[in-house]
């Protein structure tokens, strides 16, 4: 019974591992830390796993405990202080047609939304996953238009580290 | 925010771009031990729980208890002492209970604020727990000091065949001045102790509840 738990929680995850990746990605700046928050994640969404009924997809389910392990247990380390070194992996190089101006801009956002705390970082992460302000809401605990409110700040405080 | 939306379109164009972790590797993960806030906090919490009762444990195999039990027993409190300590142990176990409760609720699958407020609900237990213990033991040391400096000028007093009034009031004063004094900077600093070892634990976790709690108000 506790192998066929296993097995199904491992295929599961390992399907759906880039989530945790992409927290990851956000709440980590550099390779060690990566691999230690995805470590943390994969250790929380198995203790939770039990009770995860399957009535809301798997990814949905470990949207939530992923994000709640990136800004609640984990502790960051030393190490992991600096933000700058770490952007430097952050351009991807699958792009065919390189449009320079373009890959700048990006490259400032990623830096911008670096300097933003854990919590906008959140935010920012499920609107870049295209989540409804429901779903943000509930997944933070706060209500929809406060959500909303605080997005719209989010967005004039990237704008203001963009455009100092 | 036209930059916000070509990040977005950047993000998820490049979904796929990790390193992919294979199943072998989840599997030896998900059997290492998690290395979370809470369980820091859990192991922190026992060993606070069981020190105190440990320390006891230990101290009754010694003649330092014997004496102790003799000299309260001298003192003419041993029938206090004990009730004392009967609600000592009846609080600290209420404690501990309250404790295993809450330590309980908390989910990884809650919202983050509710997760953070459990959280931290379940270390105010724990630290209520350290400041009471921290406030018996104070009061506990200073009723037995008082009581035994009286006794010990009373004798000496009688010894040198003088008669009770002539100590002054001010050393009494004093005295239980000093002991104050004392009990108060050990007290201090036990606690300075506390906070800056939840301090540190939890620092990063309080700024994001404030965060959180600042966006709803």
């Amino acid at each position: 019974m506790s192998e066929n738990l296993e097995h199904s929680f491992v295929t599961q995850l390992k399907e759906n591992q880039n989530i945790i990746h992409k927290i990851c990605r956000l709440y980590t700046d550099c390779e060690d830390s990566h691999k230690d928050l995805f470590q943390e994640v994969t250790i929380q969404l198995w203790k939770a796993f039990p009770k995860f009924r399957g009535d809301s997809k798997f990814s949905t389910w470990a949207y939530r405990v992923a994000l709640n392990t990136a800004i609640t247990l984990y502790r960051k380390n030393k190490r992991s202080l600096s933000t700058v070194e770490y952007e430097g992996r952050q351009h991807f190089i699958k792009d065919v047609e390189y449009n320079y101006e373009e890959e700048e801009q990006i490259k400032l956002m990623y830096k911008a939304v670096y300097q933003l705390n854990d919590i906008e970082k959140a935010l920012v992460f499920m609107y870049l996953e295209d989540k409804d302000y429901r779903e943000i809401a509930e997944t933070l605990g706060i209500s929809e238009v406060n959500a909303r409110v605080k997005m719209n700040r989010i967005k004039g405080k990237l704008k203001k580290i963009l455009n100092p | 925010m036209k930059e916000l939306d070509l990040l977005k379109k950047d993000w998820q164009k490049n979904n796929d771009s990790f390193e992919q972790i294979s199943e072998k590797e989840i599997y030896k993960m998900i059997h290492k031990q998690s290395s979370s806030i809470v369980k820091w906090i859990l192991i922190i919490s026992i060993l606070e729980f069981s020190l105190g009762i440990i320390l006891n444990i230990i101290l009754s195999f010694t003649k330092v208890e014997e004496k102790n039990t003799e000299f309260i027993k001298g003192l003419g409190i041993y029938g206090y002492y004990q009730a004392f300590t009967i609600v000592l142990y009846a609080v600290i176990i209420c404690f501990i209970i309250q404790f295993y409760l809450m330590y309980r609720t908390v989910a990884t699958t809650d919202s983050t604020k509710l997760l953070m407020k459990n959280i931290l609900k379940t270390r105010k237990t724990v630290q209520n727990y350290i400041l009471f213990n921290l406030i018996t033991l104070a009061a506990f040391f200073i009723t037995i000091t008082t009581f035994g400096l009286k006794s010990a000028l009373l004798h000496k007093t009688l010894e040198n065949g003088k008669h009770l009034v002539d100590i002054s009031n001010t050393i009494y004063i004093i005295s239980f001045l000093v002991i104050i004094a004392i009990t108060a900077v050990v007290i201090g600093i036990i606690w300075l102790f506390y906070r800056l070892l939840y301090g540190i634990l939890l620092r990063r976790l309080h700024a994001n509840y404030k965060e959180l709690k600042k966006i709803d108000l």
